[in-house]
């Protein structure tokens, strides 16, 4: 039997890229199609063809590196550059929301009545709903880092209270926004502050429930033993992504709650 | 590791006299953004600390009770004052005045009657023309 002489990962023939790229053209020809023509069938497909994907995918990673070792430390250098890549991508995805939030709000028009926030808007008060999402992330920050140190000590139970916790916290935090959207005096459709507001915040949003995901795919695989003390690069790049989430928030309650009400 | 317990030593403390201060809104908001920049700091001293690879055995003891004396109290207490400033609200509409810088409409939206947004609330989100009639 043939081996390699080299401690790289030549990653076997697989249709999930394939099926992803078909989701997403499926997912963004059906959004034009909801819009235009009021059927929402091909997003849905897309939508499932994409969560389809995401599972089989990431399976298939898991029983690459977990249950079959090609996850070599070369392997997991490229997996943490990947992944430090990708956050960085998602920092310059969120400095474009921030651009124009900066933008209409540091000289606001005439047609807004010339101040900010515009004639008509009531912001929520920064003190409030969003001073208690501030403390519930940073909580979860301080709980992940628990959960990393207790996985690196071999600590099993106290890496799955920790992680739960932090999942909790996530749980939390998203409800508390839903019910904030829920309650707040203005829509995304009150102009730019409406638009810059729910558009910023509401992308936040899906990022938190992403990473809370990611973090409750990764206390699966701690109670099923796929976490080692050296090895738990799954977990690292759920508390990397955790931290960028909660940086994200932080900024997003320093300009828009705060310095913009 | 005795620069990681004596910095932990000093996080304690600083904690303590954070939640000590008590009274009024404006002292309390100090106390937590005391709280939040602590966090953050110790936040960078992880990621720092994360970047070498021997560890102080204690590291989990340590971030296990920041988790419950620093973090799960810090919300508390701002759980508690949220109680505390909704119930200083009114519950009143807010009045309505037919801005035309709001309550945008250029396009319908792809649900409904194309008049509502998504997380419309009858009580506090007027339409274009007014409040709805059938309110509370």
């Amino acid at each position: 039997m043939a081996h390699q002489a080299h401690a790289y990962h030549m990653v076997d023939p697989s249709p999930w890229p394939l099926t992803g790229a078909i989701a997403a053209l499926l997912m963004t020809s059906g959004l034009a199609i909801w819009f235009h023509f009021h059927s929402t069938v091909l997003m849905t497909l897309g939508l499932i063809l994409l969560l389809l994907t995401m599972y089989q995918w990431w399976r298939d990673i898991i029983r690459e590196g977990t249950f079959q070792g090609h996850h070599t430390p070369p392997v997991q250098k490229g997996l943490r550059y990947g992944m430090i890549l990708f956050i960085t991508s998602e920092v310059f995805f969120f400095l474009g929301f921030f651009w124009a939030f900066y933008h209409s709000s540091l000289a606001p028009t005439p047609e807004l009545g010339g101040c900010w926030p515009p004639t008509g808007i009531t912001p929520l008060d920064p003190f409030e709903v969003p001073l208690l999402n501030t403390a519930v992330l940073l909580a979860s920050g301080v709980t992940v880092t628990w959960a990393h140190h207790s996985i690196m000590e071999g600590e099993r139970k106290q890496a799955i209270q920790s992680l739960t916790l932090t999942i909790l916290l996530g749980l939390y935090f998203t409800a508390l926004q839903a019910t904030e959207y829920y309650e707040a005096p203005f829509t995304i459709a009150d102009g730019v502050y409406g638009s810059t507001f729910f558009v910023a915040t509401g992308f936040h949003g899906l990022h938190v429930i992403i990473g809370s995901t990611f973090l409750a795919v990764c206390l699966l695989r701690q109670v099923q033993y796929h976490f080692t003390s050296e090895h738990h690069f799954g977990f690292e790049a759920a508390a990397w992504y955790w931290h960028f989430v909660d940086v994200v928030w932080l900024f997003l309650y320093v300009s828009i709650y705060w310095w913009g009400s | 590791m005795a620069a990681a317990s004596s910095s932990s030593t000093s996080r304690r403390v600083k904690a303590s006299s954070a939640a000590v201060v008590p009274g009024s809104a404006k002292m309390a908001a100090i106390g937590r953004l005391s709280q939040k920049l602590l966090k953050s700091a110790a936040l960078t001293q992880t990621r720092q600390l994360s970047a070498a690879v021997a560890h102080s055995e204690q590291a989990a003891k340590t971030w296990k009770i920041l988790s419950f004396v620093v973090a799960l109290p810090g919300v508390a207490v701002c759980m508690l004052n949220m109680y505390l400033r909704t119930q200083q609200h009114s519950h009143e509409q807010p009045e309505f005045i037919s801005y035309s810088h709001l309550r945008i409409r250029s396009k319908r939206f792809p649900w409904g009657d194309g008049s509502k947004t998504l997380f419309h609330n009858p009580h506090v989100n007027a339409l274009p023309d007014g409040y709805e009639q059938h309110d509370h």
